[in-house]
C-alpha cells in the first residue's frame, strides 16, 4: 500500500486522459469544503453542549486555523511525497477528526470536538486543499487558472451539498427535526451520528482522488503547447523558485497582503449575510422588508456567487493576465463596497447583486492565486508556496469578523441594526481592499538572483538548492 | 475499464453531487424573490 501512495508509482503511462485530473481533485475538495457547511448543525451543537456561539464558534476558527499553519508547514512535504500519499494523509486526517469530533459530541465533551475537528479535522483541510493545486498546474500549463478554478470551486461547492446532505441526514436520525422549520434543533445525538456518516462517505469519495490522480511524467507537455509562448506575457516566468526562496522575495509578502485583503472584505459580508441583508431594509420602526426566509435565499446566493466566481474569474485570469484580474477584483470590489455603503439600502436588488459581485471576487481571489504563483515562481514547488501563503487565509479568517463584528457590536443590539451601523465597517473594507490594490501593483518579476540553477527542468521532488541571495 | 468510461464515472461521480448541491441551493434561494 505505502509503495502504491509513491510518487513514481503515479506516473501517468501514454494515452492517459488529462481530464481525469480535474474529477480526482474535485473529489477532495468537495469533501473538505463541507468545513463551510457548518452552520447547519451549529444549533445542534449549542444546544447538546449547553454552551454558547461564541464556544462552538471556536471549532470553525481552530480548523481554519490550522488550515492555514498545516498548509504552510506541510506544502514542501507535499511536494516532495506527491499528490497520491498527500491526498491520502488529507483523507485520514479529515474523516479521523470527524469520528473524533463524533465521540466529543456523544460523551459531551467539547475539548473532544476542539481536538477532532477543529484540531485533525483542521490538518486535513489544510493538506487536502493544497495536495491536487501543483498537479493540475502541471498537468494544464496552458491553462492554469481554470484548472486550479476548476478544484477550488469545489471547496466553494462543497458546502452547497454538505448543507441539504446534513439536513436530510440529521432528520433520519431525529424524527423530531424538521429542517425546514426555522426553530427546530437537531438532537445530540443526531449530529454525532452525522459526524459519523460524514467521516465514512467523505473518506470513500476522497479515495477516489488518492486512486485516480496522476502525475504527469518528465517533460510532458499538451499537444501544441508551446512554453516559449509564456515567456512573451507580463510576469510570467519560465525560470523556477524554491519555497525556501519564495519567501524571501517581496513578491511573496506583496502576494500575502493582496490575499488577506481581499479574503477580510469578502468575509466582511460572508459572516453577517443574512442579518445584514434584513438589517440594510429594515424601517424606522424596527421591522425589516425581508423576512428570514428570504435573508436565507439571499445566503444560497451568495454561496452560488462564491463557487461561480471561483471558476469563472480564475478562468478569465488565463486571457487577461493575473495581475490585472486582481486589480478587478480589488479596485471594482472598492467600487462595489462604496455602492454599498452608499446606495445599496435603495433597492434589495441593487444590494444582492453589488454583494454577489464581492463574494465572486472573494471566490476569484482565492482560486486565481495559485496560478499567480506559478507564474511568478514557476512550477517547481508551486504547492508548497501556495501552502505558505495560505496563512493569509487563517489571519483574515480572524480579522475580517473582528472588524465587522467589533462595529457593530459598537453601533447597537442584533435585531436592530439599521444600515447606518454598517457604514464604518463597509467604509474600513474600502481601505483594506485599496491596501490590497496598491499592493498587487507593486509585484514585479521576481529577481534572477533567487531562481534555481537548472532553471525550467528540475525533477520533480528533488530537494531545492537554495542560492545565496544578495 | 477504456478512458472514456472512466472520465464519464469520473465526472458524474463529483458531478452528481454538485448538481444535487446547485438544485438544492437554487430552491432556497428562490425565497428571496
Amino acid at each position: 500500500m505505502a509503495s502504491f501512495l509513491d510518487r513514481e508509482r503515479s506516473i501517468a503511462g501514454p494515452g492517459f486522459n488529462r481530464w481525469l485530473i480535474p474529477p480526482a481533485a474535485l473529489a477532495i475538495h468537495l469533501c473538505i469544503g463541507q468545513a463551510y457547511a457548518t452552520s447547519v448543525y451549529k444549533n445542534g451543537l449549542v444546544k447538546n453542549f449547553d454552551t454558547g456561539n461564541t464556544q462552538i464558534g471556536i471549532v470553525f476558527s481552530i480548523a481554519i486555523v490550522m488550515l492555514g499553519l498545516s498548509a504552510a508547514v506541510a506544502g514542501t512535504w507535499v511536494e516532495r511525497v506527491g499528490p497520491r500519499k498527500s491526498m491520502f494523509t488529507a483523507a485520514c486526517f479529515w474523516s479521523v477528526g470527524f469520528l473524533v469530533g463524533a465521540l466529543g459530541i456523544a460523551t459531551k465533551q467539547l475539548w473532544l470536538l476542539y481536538l477532532g475537528y477543529g484540531f485533525i479535522g483542521g490538518i486535513g483541510l489544510g493538506i487536502g486543499y493544497i495536495s491536487p493545486v501543483s498537479t493540475l498546474i502541471k498537468w494544464f500549463p496552458d491553462r492554469p487558472g481554470m484548472a486550479t478554478g476548476l478544484a477550488i470551486m469545489g471547496f466553494g461547492g462543497g458546502a452547497l451539498i454538505a448543507s441539504p446532505l446534513s439536513q436530510q441526514l440529521m432528520s433520519w436520525y431525529d424524527p423530531d427535526y424538521n429542517p425546514s422549520v426555522a426553530s427546530s434543533v437537531p438532537s445530540g445525538s443526531a449530529v454525532a451520528m452525522l459526524f459519523v456518516s460524514l467521516g465514512i462517505i467523505y473518506f470513500i469519495v476522497m479515495m477516489y482522488g488518492v486512486f485516480n490522480i496522476k502525475v504527469p511524467p518528465e517533460g510532458w507537455r499538451p499537444e501544441g503547447f508551446d512554453p516559449a509562448a509564456l515567456k512573451a506575457r507580463p510576469l510570467v516566468t519560465t525560470n523556477n523558485v524554491s519555497a525556501g526562496n519564495a519567501i524571501k522575495t517581496a513578491q511573496f509578502y506583496f502576494l500575502w497582503l493582496v490575499l488577506f485583503c481581499n479574503v477580510t472584505a469578502g468575509i466582511g459580508i460572508l459572516e453577517q449575510a443574512s442579518p445584514m441583508i434584513q438589517d440594510f431594509f429594515r424601517s424606522d420602526g424596527g421591522v425589516s422588508s425581508v423576512t428570514v426566509a428570504a435573508a436565507g435565499g439571499f445566503v444560497g446566493i451568495l454561496s452560488l456567487a462564491n463557487m461561480g466566481g471561483r471558476f469563472i474569474w480564475s478562468s478569465t485570469s488565463d486571457y487577461i493576465g493575473r495581475k490585472p484580474m486582481y486589480m478587478i477584483y480589488l479596485g471594482v470590489g472598492i467600487l462595489a463596497y462604496l455602492g454599498l455603503a452608499t446606495i445599496g439600502h435603495n433597492a434589495t436588488w441593487l444590494f444582492v447583486l453589488l454583494a454577489m459581485l464581492i463574494i465572486s471576487f472573494y471566490g476569484g481571489g482565492f482560486s486565481t492565486v495559485p496560478a499567480y504563483l506559478r507564474d511568478l515562481f514557476g512550477t517547481f514547488q508551486v504547492g508548497a508556496i501556495h501552502g505558505r501563503l495560505l496563512t493569509a487565509w487563517s489571519a483574515a479568517g480572524i480579522a475580517g469578523p473582528l472588524i465587522i463584528n467589533g462595529f457593530l457590536d459598537a453601533k447597537g443590539t442584533p435585531g436592530k441594526l439599521t444600515v447606518d451601523a454598517y457604514r464604518p465597517a463597509l467604509y474600513t473594507m474600502i481601505a483594506i481592499l485599496a491596501v490590497g490594490f496598491i499592493a498587487n501593483l507593486l509585484i514585479r518579476p521576481v529577481a534572477s538572483r533567487y531562481w534555481e540553477k537548472t532553471g525550467a527542468d528540475v525533477p520533480e521532488g528533488t530537494t531545492p538548492t537554495e542560492r545565496e541571495t544578495v | 475499464m477504456t478512458m472514456q468510461v472512466r472520465l464519464v464515472l469520473g465526472w458524474a461521480l463529483v458531478g452528481i453531487p454538485l448538481l444535487y448541491g446547485l438544485w438544492e441551493t437554487i430552491a432556497k434561494a428562490k425565497n428571496l424573490f
